[in-house]
């Protein structure tokens, strides 16, 4: 546990020097979720909304820079150590990429939170939102489990990134309908049920349900657990999924040589 | 013991092309390599790009697992004790790639200690005894994307040797270091060698082989296709020294009769220019032909004289040739 620790702080000091502070992350935590928001409160005008709902509009661009936050470095990191010759480095390395992959998303997730505090900041400066009947620990729980099920989402994005040189193609394809999916910047419920049906199996979808009821008020007890049960029980498969997956993507990228970029 | 050992290793690469009607491709990289490396031997592998040089060795650092065949690292096997393998292993690739361009050389060397678990007052200690090691100790904190290619080169060795590995592996590992560095880090590799290391290296360079391998492996087309010590490689081609003679055109006529007179104790090549002739007198009797062009050698008539061996240069490409003719 120690040796993990010690390791941990490196693999983050490394992580926040090499992609967090940099200019690329400026942009991902700050100005994307700010033109989100923006299209989100033109968008909410135009549907007929006197005053544009904070919780879908800015928070929801705050979160939505979180998950790009999750994609993008989850799945850059593989990418530019595939393409700089790290990522052979770090296979025949004594450390396992999944503890490696594990840190990694870690410090990618925590970081794009910083991204959900501007947007609360700036509900609560510019649009005057207020905290008056929230739950604090509900609102505080539903925001861990969204960090829990972004890192065990980003956690298996990696691995499938790094099976194959292709699958970042995939990735992107899948990325936004997957965003689109969770209910960002509306209410789930306003999807077609088949859509709502295919949501079931992100784990995102459930945390962000727990949390926009929250800081909406508009929630029963009931529905709250449910919702935050659906998103451990659904995260978790993710987490074990990619446990799994990780000795194959292990055999496999050995066996392919999809370990370089050339 | 053997440190190193490869049986019958192989490595087929597949790509697919196509989306709806996919062909399949095999690419054989490797097709059958077998040597062993006893402890503290200095093992060369030389061979043409696309030899199969670097795969063999992406297989004994347990980065490519083998189609067939089967290897051990310090008893430990290839594919089974991977984990294992990992700990008693160093390696470097050649080129630049490979390090954290953003990060300093100290950070670099701090981040992969971690990756190997080193002990932290170890690491400290380590880092820089490595870094001075490389010679980069007054630039350890400088960021990586501020150093040459020799000088990366030169980190990674010091990455390689933190956890102290007892196997080296080093694929071509003075590509793009100027003539000095290369020089230095030759030297680097032979105090290795007399520190009990077990070095694999791999290299187009045949005077480095030459001065550093107790053995070499010649790969051509995933196979070995000569192994032995330098020496012994060079007898194997032909165990005649060469004779090299410059004489002024007015004294080729008296040389050319001296060498007359060894008729069947040597072969000639000569070039001519305007004012020389220059003579390479392939014999087995080197010590014969210098006593007989001796009365010359007394009268000042030659102008140049040397003797010297067939080079590894010499040798490497008449296998090479040899082989590829025969494939």
């Amino acid at each position: 546990m120690h040796n993990f620790l010690r390791f941990a702080r490196q693999q983050i000091s490394v992580q926040l020097q090499i992609r967090t502070f940099n200019l690329y992350s400026l942009l991902l935590f700050f100005i994307q979720p700010a033109i989100f928001s923006a299209v989100g409160m033109v968008l909410s005008r135009a549907a007929g909304n006197a005053a544009p709902d904070l919780v879908y509009t800015v928070i929801g661009g705050g979160i939505l820079g979180m998950w790009s936050g999750m994609v993008f470095t989850s799945t850059y990191d593989i990418r530019s150590d595939r393409r700089d010759g790290i990522l052979e480095l770090l296979i025949a390395s004594p450390t396992s990429l999944r503890r490696i992959e594990a840190v990694r998303t870690f410090t990618n997730i925590t970081a794009s939170l910083v991204s959900l505090l501007v947007a609360v900041g700036a509900a609560v400066a510019i649009f005057h939102f207020s905290f008056n009947g929230i739950n604090i620990f509900r609102l505080l729980l539903a925001v861990v489990i969204l960090l829990y099920s972004l890192w065990c989402l980003g956690v298996f994005l990696a691995n499938f990134l790094a099976w194959s040189r292709l699958s970042g193609s995939l990735v992107d394809f899948l990325e936004l309908p997957m965003a689109f999916l969770c209910g960002f910047m509306y209410p789930i419920t306003v999807l077609p049920q088949w859509l709502q049906g295919i949501s079931t199996f992100v784990p995102v979808r459930w945390a962000l349900q727990a949390l926009n009821a929250t800081l909406l008020k508009n929630q029963e007890i009931s529905q709250y657990w449910f919702h935050i049960g659906m998103a451990l029980l659904t995260a978790t498969i993710f987490w074990l999924t990619s446990l799994w997956f990780d000795r194959k993507v292990h055999d496999h990228i050995r066996l392919t040589g999809e370990l370089s970029s050339i | 013991m053997n440190a190193i050992e490869a049986k019958s290793l192989q490595k087929v690469f597949i790509t697919r092309r196509g989306f709806w009607r996919q062909k399949r491709k095999s690419t054989i990289a490797v097709e059958d390599v077998s040597f062993q490396v006893e402890q503290g031997e200095l093992f060369g592998v030389l061979g043409p790009n696309g030899a199969g040089k670097t795969t063999t060795v992406k297989m004994l650092t347990t980065i490519l697992l083998p189609t067939q065949g089967s290897g051990s690292i310090l008893g430990h096997d290839l594919v089974k004790d991977t984990r294992e393998i990992r700990k008693h292993i160093g390696f470097t690739f050649g080129g630049a790639r490979g390090l954290y361009g953003r990060l300093t050389a100290m950070d670099n060397l701090r981040y992969f200690a971690e990756l190997y678990a080193l002990d932290p007052l170890y690491s400290k200690k380590r880092i820089p005894e490595m870094l001075e090691m490389v010679g980069l100790l007054d630039r350890s904190d400088d960021r990586v994307e501020t150093f040459s290619s020799g000088m990366q080169q030169r980190l990674h060795l010091a990455r390689a040797l933190l956890h102290n590995p007892d196997v080296l592996f080093l694929d071509e590992p003075t590509v793009g270091i100027d003539p000095v560095g290369a020089r230095e880090l030759r030297q680097t590799v032979k105090s290795l060698q007399q520190a009990g290391k077990t070095i694999l290296l791999t290299t187009h360079y045949m005077a480095e082989a030459e001065e550093l391998c107790d053995r070499i492996a010649i790969v051509n087309h995933g196979k070995i296709v000569a192994m032995d010590t330098p020496s012994a490689l060079r007898r194997r081609i032909s165990p005649e020294s060469v004779v090299e003679i410059t004489v002024s055109q007015e004294n080729a006529v008296v040389i050319e009769e001296m060498i007359k007179k060894l008729d069947g104790k040597l072969r000639m090549e000569s070039i001519s220019s305007l004012t020389e002739q220059h003579y390479s007198l392939f014999t087995p009797e080197p010590e014969t032909v210098l006593e007989a062009l001796s009365p010359a050698l007394q009268t000042r008539s030659i102008q140049g004289l040397q003797v010297r061996n067939q080079t590894m240069e010499d040798v490497y490409i008449a296998i090479i040739e040899e082989t590829s003719l025969n494939a």
